[in-house]
């Protein structure tokens, strides 16, 4: 069994005459935390999807955990979280049942985490879903997404409509149920800030191809920039 | 024991924690046999991914600086490399160096920098 979690190969995707992704090589190793990068419409959450098995590819082959990711075995299903960048619940559910309708999904639920992060993060649990702000919405999605525990963790701009505190509250929970080697996270974002502090792997999507990926640390000893810099130097040209 | 790193510059997180940890252990904060803090409690102090924590340590003990004890921990070796010594000096220099130059660009004398210095070393109390 390999040790990449993640293998994107020659993956293509297009949308009518669109192409959007176009030949995306990408592995993602065990254990590890890689922020995706991208500029608006680079192709992150095309990518993203077709890495969950959501969006089926054109062309190359996206595996997940052994799996590819159209044919996703429940077992494997089981021991993957996503947060999507759009996020839709019952808006005419609360809070509470929410919780409870999609612990019922999950043989392994971790009641004890998912009571504290609600605490922590003072989410509203009587409150219905459709009522609750975008910054709440986004907890919530992100409490669902890690209760279970699953050895993957794939999230879509968790952190875009978080407050500050939120975000620092949010990056803690990601430092501490990451690691060190066991999780694999991957999450897409342009908050490289953010980035920085918790990924330890970064990749680059630009115009629907993985321009550079690999260590952070390896990119700033090449570079002595710090992530912003390099951002904006590679997309320069 | 405060560890502080700028995740935004551009020198690596794990460059600048593993020169803290030298630096500390070249100055005499940390001594041969002291404990590090875990990967986890380091990684949630500084904020910081828990890998890039367990690459310091692992690095550094490929070194011969720290000590990894199977389930209890990270310490300070308790004898420094061979040629340690000497090389913890001679990178205690190259700070200096970097130190000096900044003081000569911030237009301080020399005296100055001594004087700067001499109000912050503390005597070893015996």
């Amino acid at each position: 069994m390999t040790d990449d979690v993640i293998v994107a190969a020659g993956v293509e995707k297009r949308f009518g005459r669109t192409e959007v992704l176009r030949g995306v090589d990408l592995t993602v190793p065990r254990g590890s935390v890689v922020g995706l990068l991208g500029t608006n419409g680079a192709g992150k959450t095309t990518l993203i999807k077709c890495m969950v098995g959501l969006l089926r590819v054109a062309g190359g082959q996206c595996r997940i955990l052994g799996d590819d990711a159209w044919s996703l075995s429940p077992e494997t299903k089981a021991r993957i979280g996503y947060v999507p960048q759009v996020i839709s619940f019952f808006p005419w559910m609360r809070v509470r049942d929410l919780v409870r309708y999609t612990a019922s999904f999950y043989p392994n639920w971790n009641e004890e985490l998912c009571g504290r992060l609600i605490r922590d993060w003072e989410i509203p649990a009587d409150q219905r879903a459709g009522t609750l702000s975008v910054g709440q919405t986004q907890k919530v999605a992100i409490v669902l997404a890690v209760a279970h525990e699953p050895d993957v963790l794939i999230l879509d701009e968790p952190a875009a409509a978080l407050d500050p505190l939120a975000r620092r509250q949010f990056l803690q929970l990601i430092i501490d149920i990451a690691g060190p080697g066991q999780r694999t996270i991957l999450f897409s974002t342009h908050l490289t800030a953010d980035l920085e502090r918790v990924a330890d792997r970064v990749a680059v999507l630009k115009s629907g191809q993985v321009t550079w990926s690999g260590l952070l640390e390896d990119l700033k000893e090449q570079t002595h920039l710090n992530l912003e810099e390099s951002f904006l130097e590679m997309h320069h040209a | 024991m405060l560890f502080r790193v700028e995740p935004t510059s551009g020198t690596p997180i794990t460059r600048q924690l593993s020169e803290q940890i030298r630096a500390r252990c070249a100055g005499g904060q940390l001594r041969p046999g002291d404990r590090l803090p875990s990967v986890r409690a380091m990684a949630a102090d500084l904020a910081v991914n828990q890998n890039t924590v367990l690459r310091v340590y692992e690095r550094l003990t490929a070194e011969g600086l720290l000590e990894r004890r199977h389930g209890d921990g990270t310490y300070v070796a308790g004898r420094l490399p061979a040629g340690g010594m000497r090389s913890q000096k001679e990178y205690l220099k190259q700070e200096l160096r970097r130190l000096v130059e900044q003081g000569q660009m911030l237009g301080m004398s020399l005296e100055d920098m001594q004087q700067a210095m001499a109000d912050l070393y503390e005597p070893e109390e015996s």
